[in-house]
């Protein structure tokens, strides 16, 4: 089941986030960064590649329509060195089309379906960045 | 007669032997800086250390001024998205020399006799300092990375660099420079293994008196990869759907 679960609250910024949200090619103004939105879906498209990953899910909002939704994060290298901490390390095989996860981010300013992502969780509910739950 | 050659062959090795140990001391150093160096910002320059070398910005003149006015960069407190920046770098220039150092990269350190390089993840930017005992060249235009020279002060490498162009900025937040940029550094190990970076800007055009800044990097087992900026201008068509994006439009 693909369902939205939208939420907006205060972003603590945490060390291990700092990371993961610093933009290796760009500052953040096209994000708002006071907010935080979280979506759930079906990955449709997973790109591991320069100057940032960039991750796509549909996701049903409450009317039944679907949106797809598009993440990014930093560069791929830069995923590829993070500690893990036991969990499975990033790579372009990482996700797949059709796996059900969750993303949290900072919303376009602009009002797009689009995330600065500050956490990715993959569907068996391991947080792949920004933190453990 | 066999013996004869053989003393000579001995003779010719010891020779080159003591020719490149006379050459080594030509090019005395301490400490070697060799490896593969990632950023390991100092506490008190966190706050920026991803977009400039100090947290206020320096003090411009009024030349520096007007074009830091212009200046439309993606960091800062004038940050503007990227689709409406004017920041050289993202036209694929270099990015100049020390903005260099912030772009969010390792950085491999190879030590040659002679001549130091700086192999930057970061478009594969490369700079030569030439530690022979070369004079600056003033045959060749101004560069965007500008022309290296250095010598060992002990444990210290003591780099100078001159000969820019000024099309690129200072920092990642605007703040421009004129030809006659000259950066001084002083690049040396700290006590635990740290490369320490100890930076001063003079540029009497831009700048109404010299100033400083400082960055600290930590040694890391991994490899120099592949960064292209190309990839970013690629980049800017997903930037422009989001920053176009109207919401009425979409059903």
């Amino acid at each position: 089941m693909i369902r939205k679960i939208a939420s907006v609250s205060c972003f603590a910024l945490g060390l291990l986030l700092f990371v993961v949200g610093a933009s290796a090619h760009h500052g953040g103004a096209a994000y708002d960064g006071s907010q935080t939105i979280t979506v759930t879906g079906e990955v449709t498209k997973f790109e591991f590649i320069n100057p940032h990953v960039l991750i796509y899910i549909a996701v049903t909002d409450e009317s039944g329509k679907v949106v797809e939704w598009s993440g990014e994060l930093t560069t791929p290298i830069r995923l590829a060195r993070m500690d893990s901490g036991g969990a499975e390390k990033w790579s372009k095989d990482i996700l797949q089309p059709g796996d059900e996860i969750t993303l949290s981010g900072n919303p376009a300013r602009s009002g797009a379906p689009s995330l600065r992502l500050r956490k990715v969780i993959d569907s068996h509910g391991v947080a792949l960045i920004g933190g453990t739950n | 007669m066999l013996q004869r050659e053989t003393m000579l062959i001995g003779a010719l090795v010891t020779a080159l032997m003591l020719s490149s140990s006379l050459f080594a001391q030509t090019d005395e150093h301490g400490d070697d800086l060799s490896g593969v160096w990632t950023n390991f910002a100092i506490e008190a320059s966190r706050p920026f250390q991803n977009s400039a070398l100090r947290g206020d910005p320096p003090p411009m003149t009024a030349w520096a001024q007007e074009r830091y006015a212009q200046a439309k960069p993606t960091f800062g407190s004038k940050s503007v998205a990227v689709v409406e920046t004017n920041d050289p770098v993202y036209d694929c220039f270099r990015p100049g020399t020390p903005r260099i150092y912030l772009h969010p990269f390792p950085m491999e350190i190879i030590q040659t006799p002679g001549r130091v390089l700086m192999l930057f993840e970061y478009d594969h930017t490369v700079r030569q300092i030439y530690t022979d005992g070369r004079e600056h060249r003033t045959d060749l235009a101004p560069m965007w990375m500008g022309d290296a020279t250095g010598h060992w002060e002990g444990e210290t490498l003591v780099v100078e660099t001159v000969n820019f162009n000024d099309k690129t900025w200072i920092d990642r937040e605007g703040v421009p420079h004129s030809d006659q940029l000259r950066v001084l550094e002083r690049i040396r190990l700290d006590e635990d293994d740290n490369l320490l970076i100890d930076i001063t800007i003079e540029d009497p055009v831009a700048f109404t008196e010299s100033w400083t800044g400082q960055r600290r990097y930590r040694r890391v087992d991994w490899n120099i990869e592949e960064f292209a900026c190309m990839d970013n201008v690629v980049f800017a068509e997903y930037e422009q759907e989001i920053l176009n994006y109207d919401p009425n439009a979409t059903q």
